[in-house]
């Protein structure tokens, strides 16, 4: 569901002025001489070559480190139960049952199935995140061009909110869901979702960066309503930060596990990580001997593909300024 | 007039959601009276929790934020070769599930064919459990560091960005070594960047509770009252005693408050806060 708004985005960034039109490669050319003109030529600052051949081989090591568990995951997905047990982790091993394994998913089991899992957190992302992403960008713009009663309090609940401990309130959260009836439903999920603090603060402060006020007094004189300026004016400018909330917020649903832990009870609402979380444990709890742990495997690969993948592609748009600026204010 | 009416409404559900907060933990304690909190406060597990993941953070920050100052000053100089690269490479555990994260580090520090075992096993610490008591502790840190030195150190080499250019090549003209120029001019530049990184992660580090929840059934090391979290679960959810779990939830959310509010008052007084 994510899909039609990330269109949409792309089509706001194309308009004539943007440089949104050149090509990919031009890009990347663009970006390597901007990124060598913004840093100062190592050699100024009197390193020798073997320093800088060392510190890459640090970076070398850090980033076998990282992704070290990312090649077991892939490696081990193409194993049997024996296999991921009793051969060496990071090479292959026979029997090659990638393609077996990946349809285990697709079985039914006593804790539930995996791709109705995945259809459930494809859901809670698309709703939580693509929500509290819109939300977020409503409420950044208001705050940050518009002056209305109370303004300033509502702003200071909104940065209270970012000290609140999630974790610390979600019992209270699912105490208040059993009064509510909202135990398995999925709006228990979602509804929460939708509330991003960290994504209004993030949206107020880009907006403030990124939105000249001129130009919206200049849209308002020329006879533009108000939701044609936020929408023709205000969004195409609003789109990097937006994208970066929409990245965090999706990233937050989609790794939500202690909310979902307790909302649901019934395995068919489960998202990713609650069910491999059960299957996980049910495995470990059998001592070695069970068979779920090619589908705990592969199901595990199955689930950080796409986030990867979103990330990447999302990479393009993101602000780590944005994250600063939440800190460093 | 339609765009105000929306962008008013929007921050009300806000504030109502807000107010539903208070309500609810009080809503939850008020037919207990005290007594639950009476019992919270003198329970040696659940303080054996706190002390638990307090060692966690005093351990897992500081090298988390070593590491990432470290890499984020390389990145920032431009002194490694296919810095952006690496920089990709470093953020990608952001995106994995900590839950995952936790699954495919238990397979990796399984005691009988784990690769990190065979490591240990290679080296002469033949052997070595990971996930026995002993070592659980600093498995689950080594965990953490995996997910989130990538994202801290993207976050503190945003900041080393923002530090005017001028003032290092002035200090280059000066002669003066590279590592004065990290300490004495960036370093202080970023400081309030650090702090918030502290605070931050203190606040995530005593809401641990997935990790230890994943790798539960994983040598048995993990009770029911390991960390804070971890007990509010095991007494609410397993052991439906709601009241006393939402005491215990107000009891870390209140020391989690005050140490946000503390940290904020010490910013503003070193006039850290706008």
């Amino acid at each position: 569901m994510s899909a039609p708004t990330l269109a949409r985005s792309g089509d706001l960034t194309a308009t004539p002025n943007e440089p949104g039109r050149e090509s990919r490669r031009e890009r990347r050319r663009r970006e390597r001489l901007e990124e060598q003109d913004a840093n100062i030529p190592v050699q100024l600052y009197g390193l020798k070559r073997g320093t800088v051949t060392g510190i890459t081989a640090l970076c070398v090591l850090f980033a076998i480190f990282t992704l070290a568990p990312v090649a077991w995951i892939l490696i081990n997905s193409t194993k049997s139960q024996a296999g991921i047990f009793q051969s060496f982790g990071f090479w292959f091993a026979r029997p090659f049952q990638f393609f077996h394994n990946f349809s285990l998913l697709f079985q039914n089991t006593d804790s539930g199935t995996y791709f109705q899992w995945f259809g459930n957190t494809l859901l809670y992302a698309a709703l939580g995140g693509g929500g509290a992403t819109l939300l977020a960008g409503l409420a950044g713009y208001g705050f940050a061009r518009f002056k209305f009663r109370g303004s300033k309090a509502f702003f200071y609940i909104t940065v209270g909110a970012l000290l609140v401990p999630v974790a610390a309130i979600t019992l209270p959260l699912y105490l208040v869901y059993a009064k509510a009836h909202l135990i398995n439903s999925i709006w228990g999920m979602i509804l929460p979702s939708l509330v991003s603090p960290v994504g209004v603060y993030l949206m107020r402060t880009y907006v403030d960066l990124s939105v000249p006020r001129e130009l919206l007094d200049a849209a308002r004189i020329d006879g533009a309503g108000e939701v044609r300026i936020f929408v023709k004016v205000a969004l195409p400018l609003m789109v990097p930060g937006l994208m970066t909330v929409l990245l965090i917020s999706v990233v937050a649903v989609w790794n939500n596990y202690f909310l979902p832990l307790i909302i649901f009870t019934r395995n068919t609402l489960y998202p990713l990580t609650v069910g491999l979380g059960v299957w996980s444990q049910t495995a470990e709890r059998s001592g070695g001997n069970s068979d779920l742990y090619p589908m705990v495997v592969m199901g595990g690969l199955v689930t950080i593909v796409p986030m990867i993948a979103l990330f990447l592609v999302l990479q393009r748009y993101w602000r780590g300024g944005m994250l600063l600026g939440s800190i460093a204010n | 007039m339609v765009v105000f009416g929306l962008f008013t409404v929007v921050p009300i559900l806000y504030a109502i959601y807000e107010s539903l907060f208070t309500s609810r933990i009080i809503g939850g304690t008020v037919f207990a009276g005290f007594g639950n909190y009476s019992q919270v406060l003198s329970s040696g597990p659940f303080w054996g929790g706190f002390i638990r993941v307090i060692i966690f953070g005093a351990i897992q920050i500081p090298v988390m934020l070593v590491i990432a100052f470290f890499f984020a000053t390389v990145f920032d100089l431009g002194v490694a070769r296919w810095g952006p690269t690496f920089r990709t490479i470093f953020f990608i555990p952001f995106a994995v599930p900590v839950v995952v994260a936790a699954i495919m580090w238990g397979f990796l520090l399984e005691p009988t064919n784990g690769p990190v075992t065979h490591l240990a096993n290679l080296f002469g610490f033949g052997g070595t459990n990971f996930l026995s008591s002993g070592l659980i502790l600093p498995s689950i840190i080594l965990i953490a560091i995996w997910e989130w030195t990538g994202y801290n150190s993207i976050i503190l080499y945003t900041a080393l960005k923002s530090v005017p250019r001028d003032m290092v090549e002035a200090a280059i003209l000066d002669d003066t070594p590279l590592w004065k120029i990290i300490v004495r001019i960036k370093l202080p530049m970023v400081r309030p960047a650090i702090v918030m990184l502290i605070f931050l992660n203190s606040i995530g580090a005593l809401q641990l509770f997935v990790e230890p929840q994943i790798l539960l059934y994983q040598g048995g090391a993990i009770t029911n009252t390991w960390t804070p979290i971890i007990d509010v679960y095991n007494t609410s959810i397993a052991n439906a005693q709601y009241n006393l779990g939402a005491a215990m939830a107000v009891v870390i959310a209140l020391v989690i408050t005050v140490i946000s509010v503390g940290s904020m008052a010490f910013r503003r007084r070193r006039g850290e806060l706008a």
